[in-house]
């Protein structure tokens, strides 16, 4: 049917103007290939194979599924192939194989095609993924130990674990801008910071991602932190360090905005962006978590729904 | 651009990828350097991360081999593990076990130094 040239609706025949779902995803990929550049730099051909497994892995799955349920192959539209990139990416260098398989397995069959596919799915299918494997496989999620014996000539300790266990002075010599140039340890890539808001912003100006999701996001997270900064800046950091450290920024450009997941009217958008990055901060100084943007976002694609039912209403009445 | 066009370039992605992927998990298996950069203890009171190459560095804090490695002879580079002769539970008298040598020789030399953790949630995370 997307093919067709004319449809015709109720009384105009259409044009469709050639735009399609491969391309978006086409410039999703190309927005995020610098974090993935810098990753595949720092740590080798162990970040190729993760990324690449998890292209690929993710792409067999869809198809696999596909041809289980005898429906037509979807793969040509790229959505599994960026799950499994943007899943690579969250990843640590060091996860073994079958790790990577059973997330992409999670992600594009748990996640999204037994929700009906593309632009059914009521989660971030990503997100689904990393959180199963974070509570299954905590050891391989623990930075730390993971990329134990990468040496840089930078701090390799996690900073948000730094900051849960050991408090306010262990990151201390963290500076905003190594954060953003990536010196710093944590997933393939989601670590360098001016490349991730390069692509989104790329992304936000090809209309791609909506700028009132990734902002508002970001806003929520600058605005609960510095409060919790000012209620005693002894126990909890201030802004810098959860802006620009762990998943924030990945999330705020590539994971928040994923279509279907999240809301489509303004103010609700600035809901669930605000809303996410507050209970990150909250999860993150509070609770138990390292991190804490996964279980946010997760938590606000559960509100979703509600969220889309404040909408401005129809003009006239339906009889 | 036609589906079936679309549809190619997903099967050329995904063999090429499948191929890349295999060929780096396995002709470039993650190996441990020789000396350790970093390690991570656990045990029942949590992980300590310890970072060998900071302790031992001359940019670090430049502690020689045998500060630690109380029984390396001179000119060795690869002491046992410390667990080798300090067991877990040690029936010796004079022989600390692992976790006694570990505590003591730790926090002996930060707590003479004045520097590096002493307190138990300063090293033990759980
Ligand atoms: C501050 C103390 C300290 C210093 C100084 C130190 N080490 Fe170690 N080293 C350790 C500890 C603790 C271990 C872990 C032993 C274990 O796992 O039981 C270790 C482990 C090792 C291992 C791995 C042993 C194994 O089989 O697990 C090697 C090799 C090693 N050290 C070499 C060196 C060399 C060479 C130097 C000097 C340049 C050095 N170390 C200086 C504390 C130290
Ligand atoms: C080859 C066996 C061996 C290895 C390996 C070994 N030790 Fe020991 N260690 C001993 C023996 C034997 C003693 C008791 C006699 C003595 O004081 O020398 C001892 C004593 C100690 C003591 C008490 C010293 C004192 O002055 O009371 C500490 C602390 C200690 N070891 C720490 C370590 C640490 C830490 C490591 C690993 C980096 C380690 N040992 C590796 C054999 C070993
Ligand atoms: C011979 C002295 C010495 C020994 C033995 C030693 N340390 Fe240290 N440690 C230091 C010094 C010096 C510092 C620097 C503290 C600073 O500059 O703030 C330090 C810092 C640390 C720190 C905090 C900073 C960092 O580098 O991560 C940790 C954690 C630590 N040591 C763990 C250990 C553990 C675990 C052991 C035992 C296996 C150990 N140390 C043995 C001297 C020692
Ligand atoms: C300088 C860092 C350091 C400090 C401070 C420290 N520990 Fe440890 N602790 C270690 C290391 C290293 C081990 C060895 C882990 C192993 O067995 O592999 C250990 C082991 C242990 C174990 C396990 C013992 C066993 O038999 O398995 C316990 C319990 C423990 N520590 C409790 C404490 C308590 C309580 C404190 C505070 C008084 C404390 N530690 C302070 C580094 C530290």
């Amino acid at each position: 049917m997307v093919d067709n040239n004319r449809f015709i609706v109720s009384h105009a025949p259409f044009r469709h103007d050639g735009s399609r779902i491969s391309t978006r995803n086409y410039n999703i990929a190309l927005a995020a290939l610098p974090a993935i550049l810098l990753g595949i730099i720092y740590y080798g051909m162990p970040a190729v194979g993760v990324i690449s497994l998890s292209i690929s892995s993710a792409i067999i799955w869809e198809f696999i599924f596909c041809r289980a349920t005898k429906s037509s192959i979807t793969i040509g539209d790229g959505n599994a192939a960026i799950i499994g990139m943007i899943l690579g990416m969250l990843l640590p260098a060091t996860a073994p194989w079958w790790f990577v398989i059973i997330g992409t397995f999670v992600a594009v069959i748990i996640g999204k095609q037994i929700y009906g596919g593309i632009g059914a799915n009521p989660f971030n299918p990503v997100v689904v993924a990393i959180a199963v494997l974070m509570i299954s496989w905590k050891d391989i999620f623990d930075f730390n130990e993971a990329l134990i014996n990468y040496d840089f000539d930078f701090a390799m300790v996690y900073p948000l674990s730094a900051l849960k266990h050991f408090g306010v002075s262990a990151v201390d010599s963290f500076s905003m801008g190594d954060l953003l140039m990536g010196k710093q340890s944590g997933g393939i890539g989601s670590t360098f910071g001016l490349g991730l808001i390069a692509g989104g912003i790329y992304l936000i100006i090809r209309g791609i991602i909506r700028w009132e999701i990734a902002f508002s996001f970001l806003a929520g997270i600058f605005i609960t932190a510095l409060l919790f900064n000012m209620t005693d800046s002894a126990r909890y950091a201030g802004p810098v360090i959860h802006l620009f450290a762990g998943y924030t920024l990945i999330g705020a450009f590539f994971l928040a905005t994923e279509d279907s997941s999240s809301p489509v009217n303004f103010i609700p958008m600035l809901i669930y962006g605000a809303g996410t990055g507050f209970l990150t901060v909250l999860i993150r100084n509070i609770g138990v978590y390292v991190d804490g943007v996964i279980f946010a976002i997760l938590i606000m694609n559960l509100v979703n729904p509600l969220l889309d039912k404040i909408r401005p209403k129809a003009i006239g009445r339906v009889a | 651009m036609k589906s079936n066009k679309e549809l190619q370039i997903a099967y050329v992605l995904a063999i090429i990828l499948l191929v890349v992927g295999v060929l780096s998990y396995s002709a470039f298996s993650a190996k441990t350097p020789d000396q350790p950069v970093r390690l991570m203890f656990k045990c029942v009171a949590g992980k300590v991360l310890f970072d060998h190459k900071t302790h031992t560095a001359e940019s670090g804090y430049s502690i020689s081999c045998s500060d630690c490695h109380h029984n390396l002879e001179e000119g060795e580079t690869k002491p046992q593990a410390c667990g080798e002769c300090h067991e877990a539970k040690s029936q010796d008298e004079d022989m600390p076990n692992r976790s006694d040598a570990f505590h003591s020789q730790c926090i002996d030399c930060h707590k003479e130094g004045g520097a590096g953790p002493e307190k138990c949630a300063s090293c033990h995370v759980m």
